[in-house]
């Protein structure tokens, strides 16, 4: 598996890098800025992009959606030090598949990069949270396109956002492990489908989509 | 007007000089007079000023000289005409008030004295109109000169003061996430290596949160009267084995729910930390449902059979869940206590919100 490492701090490209390269990842490019990063994924094609928010240059909200728009299938995996709510919440809906915070032990590392290039969604507590947080503004909505949480995605949620393993979850609600993830990553793709539905309506609204004449 | 009334001058040419120096003082007070107006004023507009004002006063008094007595003494206009109004708004604009009527004061006396009337008849006459509208007018000026700026500097102050505090941020955000970057990595190693160096990790982790904590709390969010953010009162209290899950918008709550809410999640931590032992990590969950708020503390320690919390509930050993119950139904909320072997305990905070008359829940 291929792993592109985005980190304007040497000291944790170095650290992330080694610690995958051990564990048997391929790590194909390890860059300090966002504009780098975006250059280069065409031609070194990593499935995985281990990514920082905070870069010096461009945001690493804008580059998860850059890469996500240069190639779909290309997964991204959120690696943050201050977890600033509103960029962590913005990178997931523009397509990030997962957030973990930096303080994080390399078996969960190195199990959150696994999960990823699977195509799993990664959720720590703390991005439950925001997720949740996310759909409960949207309710108020009165727009019928509004995606909304079942009673069982956001019972789900709330338990990873106390700590609960997907393990705990499906013992307690007697359901399959796969089906905690599903329901997980159900949360995911609704949120991201509604944001592309929203960045073409806004395209349109705006004549984005014609072709310039 | 000199064409006009040559009849009244007695020397035409030399008024016509007067006139001649009036224009070029015109022009050489007016690239002068540049100074900015909220510096005080150097000592060269200081002579400025004075030799302005001793030039005005030749000119007007030169009357004497290039015009007939008779015109002079019948009210005829002198020379400079309004012209001399000049150096006392110039005093009242650099000097302030006090300056501006010094100035209109002397040129009017001047102008006074150039008629020769007796002192009697001074006050009578309406000679005296000119010299007190200009003093008037040189005292308005000069205030609304000090007015606009002092105004100019509070607003260049303000200006400064936003531009620092904003570059301040802007370090302190670079600052802050580098520091965190090195507290994660100093908590990550730490622990891979165990024995004194996991203890290390450990303290590290604990600035971390303490860290994370201040910088996630905004308080740049302008809150409604009366209303706190639930959220960002209860991510202070996170410590390294507590972590405070909220949403990414406020949730507002009035004051006293707030502090309640946060009074009980408090003595909730506080109970895991005594019946859970060091090793235990609790989370603080808040979910904003709109027509309530529900905060929920888990911990991952033993936990305990259903039945013995209704067991320890009947024998009144339930001190701190009674103090806990008790906050939350002071604010009209409740609170539910849930606990089996394996999952640990789980306290679930409820607080609902006002409900207005259209049925909306407030606030949202």
């Amino acid at each position: 598996m291929r792993v592109m490492i985005v980190d304007d701090h040497p000291m944790w490209r170095d650290a992330v890098g080694r610690d995958l390269t051990e564990a048997g990842f391929e790590v194909v490019a390890t860059v300090g800025e966002g504009a780098q990063a975006l250059r280069i994924a065409g031609s070194v094609r990593p499935d995985v992009v281990v990514l920082d928010l905070q870069l010096p240059d461009v945001s690493g909200v804008d580059v998860t959606r850059g890469l996500v728009a240069a190639n779909p299938d290309i997964r991204v995996l959120i690696l943050s030090a201050s977890g600033e709510h509103g960029d962590v919440l913005d990178a997931v809906k523009a397509g990030a598949n997962g957030y973990m915070v930096k303080s994080a032990s390399r078996a969960e590392l190195i199990e959150a990069v696994r999960r990823t290039e699977s195509g799993d969604a990664v959720f720590s507590p703390g991005l439950a949270g925001l997720v949740l947080g996310e759909f409960r503004r949207m309710a108020v909505s009165p727009d019928p396109n509004t995606p909304r949480l079942t009673e069982r995605e956001a019972e789900v949620l709330r338990m990873v956002g106390t700590g609960l393993s997907y393990k705990q979850i499906a013992e307690r609600l007697v359901l399959s492990h796969r089906t905690v993830q599903n329901h997980v990553q159900n949360t995911l793709n609704k949120l991201q489908l509604h944001n592309r539905v929203d960045l073409v309506r806004y395209a349109i609204e705006h004549g984005l989509d014609s072709a310039p004449d | 007007m000199l064409a006009l009334r040559r009849s009244i001058y007695t020397h035409w040419g030399w008024a016509w000089g007067v006139l001649a120096v009036m224009t070029v003082w015109t022009l050489a007070t007016t690239l002068l007079y540049r100074a900015p107006l909220y510096t005080k004023p150097s000592w060269k507009t200081k002579v400025l000023l004075v030799a302005d004002l001793l030039v005005t006063i030749a000119a007007l008094l030169a009357t004497e000289l290039v015009q007939n007595p008779h015109s002079i003494k019948l009210g005829a206009m002198p020379v400079t005409a309004t012209w001399l109004a000049g150096p006392a708004l110039a005093w009242a604009v650099i000097g302030g008030v006090r300056a501006g009527a010094a100035a209109a004061i002397v040129i009017g006396a001047c102008v006074v004295a150039l008629r020769h009337l007796p002192a009697g008849q001074v006050l009578r006459s309406t000679d005296l109109d000119g010299p007190v509208i200009l003093l008037m007018a040189a005292m308005l000026a000069g205030y609304i000169a000090k007015l606009s700026s002092r105004a100019e500097q509070a607003m260049q102050r303000a200006t400064e003061i936003v531009a620092a505090s904003r570059e301040r941020e802007r370090l302190a955000r670079t600052i802050h996430d580098s520091v965190l970057q090195v507290l994660a990595m100093v908590q990550r190693r730490g622990a891979e290596f165990g024995g004194p160096a996991a203890e290390i990790g450990r303290l590290a982790g604990e600035q971390e949160a303490a860290l994370r904590a201040l910088i996630t709390a905004d308080d740049s969010v302008l809150l409604p009267d009366g209303e706190l953010d639930l959220a960002a009162q209860l991510s202070l209290d996170a410590q390294a084995f507590v972590s405070v899950i909220i949403p990414a918008a406020p949730v507002l709550l009035s004051e006293r729910a707030v502090w309640e809410t946060t009074a009980a999640v408090r003595e909730a931590i506080d109970n895991v930390r005594k019946h859970c032992g060091e090793n235990a990590h609790a989370w603080v969950l808040v979910d904003d449902e709109g027509a309530e708020v529900s905060v929920t503390i888990r911990d991952d320690g033993p936990g305990m059979p259903t039945e013995r919390l209704a067991e320890a509930a009947a024998e009144g050993r339930l001190g701190v869940s009674h103090a806990i119950t008790g906050r939350m139904r002071d604010i009209g909320g409740s609170a539910d206590i849930s606990s089996s072997p394996g999952v640990g305990t789980e306290v679930r905070l409820r607080v609902p919100r006002k409900i207005q008359a259209n049925g909306q829940a407030a606030l949202r």
